[in-house]
């Protein structure tokens, strides 16, 4: 068949983002809710935010201060907080201590503290025990769930009078000239081809002096507001795609455990993670770069196989997984930071600014500090009356000033080697830059953006799910919870030219089983989409749809 | 018209369930609570209603610890004017205990009507609304289906089994809601600003020594492996047969 | 005496199968404390024809109350009258079935007799000084052993976990009264559709015929919705390949994105039993599946299997079923 040789480039047949629709330049709605500081999101960076906020307000009001009632509110997707949230996770704790200073780490929702890691390069039968490189050790660290670690930041929030509104995503940008003046939720109860069923709510505007964008990763608002205040960075952000299992398992395992090598491709960037949340409940993992090579690289299936390796097997074999998730992160470190991360009534914090180090696979606690110091920038903001970008640039200015941009600076060239090297070369490299801080090889690689890499085309290889070790996306989407709506109105767009190659690459990219070939044609069902982005990233453009939508993640 | 609903705050039933230590109770560890649906068509009738009743007024009732607060202020968001939470550390699974807990701040409301779900999923006994009614000695009318309220009597639709049923009764009353008889309105983002600003009572409560104690739960067995009886439609007599007497669901 | 007390549902002049049930639950414990089971049936004129069935099954006393205004159950006056009979039989248990009458009846007579009730009983025994019951909780997911003390334990039996079996006694007729007029009743039946009309919801129902994408047409759910009026106690699903392409409703969804049902009886008709609806019906506690393809997922978690063409198999198994159920 010709269409199965040759190459396929993905960006060819991804639609713009939608700008239009993103950013409307009129004014709010007479009705609209008035907010002070609106955070859009409510992840790790959003309520870290909005909690260290409500503190600023509560002490400054206790000392006499002037700034009276403060309206803070976080909006959030998810029907309840939590649900849309995954990481590894293993977590450095300074940001959440610095948040709660009176706390001790007993108080805080993790599961234990790292006892002991472990890495591995893997053949496909066997694991040979490498040292832990220094970026990857998590002595001091904690292995926690980001859900639980985010319904606990809820109820400190909820707590200190924080408006939170589960079950609204922000579907536009609401804009006065360049100055954002809020935001518009997206309507539910929309049938299929667009029609007001009996549960119809209609958008909601909510106004705020301040918007801080907290999506989390390839934010849809955050990526329109770059593009158009044309502040995106010099490199693209790329990103990987994580696919996550919880496993209740009989036997336990004792320590943090990191591979490379198999089952992944050698050009491509990546790697797994087996962490015990408890004795007898283990977190793994996969993480694959989108810039892989392959038109059937097919990073849930990578996992699936994976876990048939021994050193998996052992722990898995006769548990049940309980499980399943997944999530893109974003990787182009240092130089993917938009240039920019604040303008007139807005900030863009957390994931959606691409505060994370690859190296050490951290994001959490650069979320958590970045809401910090946007709190921070908005209190002085609001105390100064004056929400202007002269005023947020506080912001930027912190964030440059402090760990999370010195981390990301020393390791700033780490992934993008990957991308330009095959992995022995670009794994001696980093080791490289590990040891010198960065000072070697340390001028700026570009970067492309994962669409703008084009995949071979290739067959798949076929591989069964047996429904015990290894599972169908569609078994695996029923173990995110996702229990979205079959008649909602597809939030995915769908670009030019999808060829049965494409159809496939498609099927492959997406975890979740959104897109199906059949014949020659793509079949999508948006009912399965658990909002990882990946498709945001190579394929159809993710927009925000109903509130609740996606999945239900419980300890992800 | 003055009118109540009990509510009830249950975890979502999509998990596979573990035993606490104690082995009397589900371990909570992960588990997502949110108000009954039941509860929550229940909450919607009595917003229909007040709409359509100019001067009336609707109370959401909660027996629990605090944690029950979130599903009253979920009632209100929804738009139901004030809440009450009879204030307990432990909820028990007697009907009757919770029964006369509830009826005895019912019967200081004077309410004209008195709504509560036809069962929660979680004790999945479906029992405290009838006997609130019996204990107030008021009319009852048990998963309704459809409603009309006017001239002071209300009309009533309830499903049997392969029946319907169309019943008539006086105000007050009290009714239990089953599925169909609305779709539940979602808080809307002002009705969630509004709602941190309205009334929540916080009374103790007081509950009588439960006749009901729960000795142990466990989680059914696993289902065992079933066998083909055979091929095509000679096998339906055999079928049968199995369904009588064995399964004995026929 | 430790009595034990029974009602006995009817439809019509008709003894319905639960009503059976209770009084051979009733027996069971009876024969425990060695006492007698007393069964109350109420009903309109010509419901006393039925005591002797209810003494086969094992009542030592039948009080009947017939009203030519009990054709319908009446709540207040069953209320009443089994309150008003409970208190003055001093019963050690009262049965009642887990049924929609039921339902509505035992929580209102345990008020008004001062006591608790458990419902959907599943296992009934005594311990002690206490009347000991199993109970499903949380859609089934977790079974609560429960102890109730004091007297009268006051219990509704699930349908179809205790068949009615013959055990002869006296089944002495007692003529009596309604505790009250029925015309005093405050909740009055203004109109009752009889079958068909009835919507069961598939969450409720004691049966639950499902379809899949084997029926090969929209129209060819008839098959289905005819072995469900065969039962007259089903409701009809379907899987989420068929909702998708609308042959039934969404709210017909068994699975993933739709229904959790754990119905007595499920019957899988042409599914092939994908993991996301298995998810649906597997707490199920009887399950058939009819496929012609014998490796199909459906066959693994199916008690009762037939390999063969549904367009087949299910005419018969209804005309089967219809045969079965004119005994009850």
């Amino acid at each position: 068949m010709p269409d199965r040789t040759g190459k396929v480039l993905p960006i060819i047949h991804q639609a713009p983002l939608p700008l239009d629709r993103l950013i409307l330049t009129e004014p709010p709605d007479a009705e609209a809710v008035p907010m002070d500081v609106l955070f859009v999101g409510g992840g790790p960076a959003g309520l870290a935010g909005a909690i260290a906020l409500a503190r600023l307000v509560k002490a400054d009001n206790a000392a006499g201060g002037d700034l009276g009632d403060v309206q803070i509110g976080v909006l959030e997707k998810a029907g309840a907080l939590g649900e849309h949230s995954l990481s590894g996770a293993v977590v450095n704790p300074n940001a959440i201590r610095s948040l709660f200073p009176e706390l001790t780490d007993k108080d805080f929702p993790f599961r234990a503290p790292v006892a002991g890691e472990r890495v591995y390069y893997l053949t496909d039968s066997r694991a040979v025990r490498i040292p832990t490189p220094p970026t990857m050790q998590n002595h001091g660290f904690f292995i926690a769930s980001l859900c639980e670690i985010v319904r606990w930041l809820g109820e400190k929030a909820e707590g200190l009078g924080v408006n939170i509104f589960t079950g609204f995503p922000a579907s536009s940008l609401l804009a006065e000239g360049q100055r954002v003046t809020g935001v518009r939720t997206a309507p539910s109860g929309l049938s299929r081809n667009g029609e007001q069923g009996s549960a119809y709510t209609p958008p909601t505007d909510i106004t705020a002096q301040i918007t801080v964008l907290a999506e989390g990763t390839r934010g849809t608002l955050s990526q329109a507001y770059l593009e158009w205040q044309k502040i995106s960075s010099d490199n693209p952000q790329i990103f990987a795609l994580g696919v996550k299992e919880i496993w209740e398992t009989l036997k336990p395992l004792d320590a943090v455990v990191h591979t490379l090598g198999w089952p992944l491709p050698k050009d491509c960037f990546g790697g797994s993670f087996m962490y015990p949340l408890t004795r007898n409940l283990v977190a793994l993992g996969l993480v694959v770069g989108l810039d892989y090579k392959r038109s059937s690289d097919d990073v849930h299936e990578m996992l699936q196989r994976m876990k048939l390796h021994p050193l998996f097997r052992e722990i898995l074999e006769s548990g049940e997984m309980v499980e399943w998730g997944a999530k893109t992160i974003p990787e182009g470190g240092y130089y993917a930071l938009p240039k920019k991360r604040h303008g007139d009534g807005v900030m863009i914090i957390g994931d959606s600014a691409g505060f994370v180090e690859v190296a050490s696979l951290k994001g959490v606690h650069y979320a958590m500090q970045s809401g910090m110091f946007a709190a921070r920038a908005a209190f002085d903001a609001l105390k100064r009356k004056d929400t202007s970008a002269a005023a947020l640039k506080e912001y930027d200015a912190m964030v440059d000033g402090s760990f999370i941009a010195s981390d990301l600076r020393k390791r700033r060239n780490m992934r993008l080697t990957f991308q330009r090297d095959n992995f022995y070369v670009a794994g001696l490299k980093a080791g490289i830059m590990t040891v010198t801080g960065g000072a070697l090889l340390g001028g700026k690689i570009e970067s492309h953006a994962d669409a703008d890499v084009s995949r071979d085309v290739k067959p798949p290889e076929p591989f069964t799910p047996d429904g015990k070790l290894t599972f169908s996306k569609l078994d695996a989407v029923f173990k995110s919870g996702n229990a979205t709506r079959d008649d909602i109105p597809s939030h995915l767009i769908v670009g030019p030219d999808i060829t049965p190659v494409v159809a496939d690459l498609y099927s492959h990219m997406c975890p979740a089983g959104v897109y199906e070939r059949d014949g020659d044609r793509l079949v999508v069902s948006p009912a399965n989409c658990i909002d990882c982005k990946a498709t945001d990233v190579l394929g159809p453009r993710w927009t925000p749809r109903e509130g609740g939508s996606g999945p239900k993640y419980r300890q992800m | 018209m003055k009118i109540a609903v009990c509510v009830k705050r249950v975890p979502d039933m999509d998990v596979r369930f573990r035993i606490a230590t104690d082995n009397v109770s589900v371990d909570e560890a992960g588990l997502k609570f949110d108000i009954n649906d039941f509860d929550a068509w229940a909450v919607e009738a009595a917003l229909q209603l007040r709409d359509k009743n100019a001067g009336s007024e609707v109370t959401v009732i909660s027996l629990g610890p605090d944690v029950v607060q979130e599903t009253i202020r979920k009632a209100l968001s929804m738009g139901v004017d004030r809440g009450i939470q009879l204030k307990t550390d432990k909820v028990p699974f007697d009907g009757l205990a919770i029964a006369k807990t509830l009826s005895e701040e019912l019967k200081a409301g004077s309410y004209d009507l008195i709504f509560f779900g036809k069962m929660s999923p979680d004790t999945s006994n479906g029992v405290v609304g009838p006997m609130t009614a019996e204990l107030l000695g008021l009319p009852c009318v048990t998963a309704i289906s459809s409603l009309e309220i006017a001239d002071g009597k209300g009309t009533a639709k309830r499903e049997l089994e392969g029946a319907q049923e169309i019943v008539e009764f006086p105000l007050p009353a009290v009714l239990t809601v089953d599925e169909g008889l609305n779709t539940a309105r979602l808080p809307s983002l002002k009705g969630i600003m509004a709602a941190k600003k309205k009334p929540l009572e916080v009374k103790p409560a007081q509950i009588p020594a439960p006749q009901l104690t729960v000795r142990k739960l466990e989680l059914p067995s696993e289902r065992k492996a079933g066998r083909v009886v055979g091929e095509g439609a000679a096998a339906v007599p055999e079928l049968v047969k199995l369904l009588q007497t064995e399964a004995k669901v026929l | 005496m430790a009595n034990v007390f029974a009602f006995v549902e009817t439809r019509g002049a008709d003894v319905r199968k639960v009503g059976l049930e209770a009084v051979t639950a009733a027996r069971q414990i009876a024969d425990k404390f060695n006492s007698e089971v007393h069964a109350l049936l109420l009903g309109p004129p010509g419901i006393a024809a039925k005591a002797a069935q209810l003494g086969q099954h094992g009542a030592d006393v039948v009080i009947v109350v017939e009203h030519a205004a009990l054709g319908n159950y009446n709540p207040e006056v069953a209320t009443a009258t089994a309150a008003d009979r409970i208190k003055s039989g001093g019963y050690r248990v009262a049965v009642f079935s887990t049924s929609a009458q039921g339902r509505d009846l035992a929580p209102r007579v345990a008020a008004r007799v001062g006591a608790s009730v458990v419902t959907d009983v599943l296992t009934v025994d005594a311990e002690g000084d206490s009347i000991v019951v199993r109970h499903p909780m949380n859609i089934g997911k977790v079974i609560a052993t429960i102890a109730i003390d004091g007297s009268p334990a006051v219990i509704a039996m699930r349908p179809n976990v205790i068949a009615p079996a013959q055990n002869a006694r006296a089944g002495r007729v007692e003529n009596a009264q309604p505790a009250i007029d029925p015309a005093s009743a405050r909740v009055k039946v203004i109109e009752t559709k009889q079958g068909g009309g009835g919507k069961l919801d598939l969450a409720e129902a004691p049966v639950v015929i499902a379809g899949g994408r084997g029926l090969k047409a929209a129209e060819n759910f008839k098959l289905v919705e005819d072995l469900a009026s065969a039962f007259g106690n089903a409701a009809v699903g379907a899987t989420r390949a068929v909702t998708d392409d609308g042959w039934r409703p969404h709210a017909d969804q068994i699975g993933q994105t739709g229904r959790l049902v754990s119905p007595e009886l499920y019957i899988a008709v042409g599914i092939s039993g994908a993991v996301q609806h298995l998810a649906g019906m597997r707490t199920s506690k009887t399950i058939v599946a009819i496929n012609k393809d014998k490796d199909a997922p459906i066959f693994k978690v199916a008690d009762y299997g037939i390999v063969g063409d549904v367009f087949e198999v299910v005419p018969a198994l209804t005309e089967a079923v219809r045969e079965a159920r004119k005994h009850h």
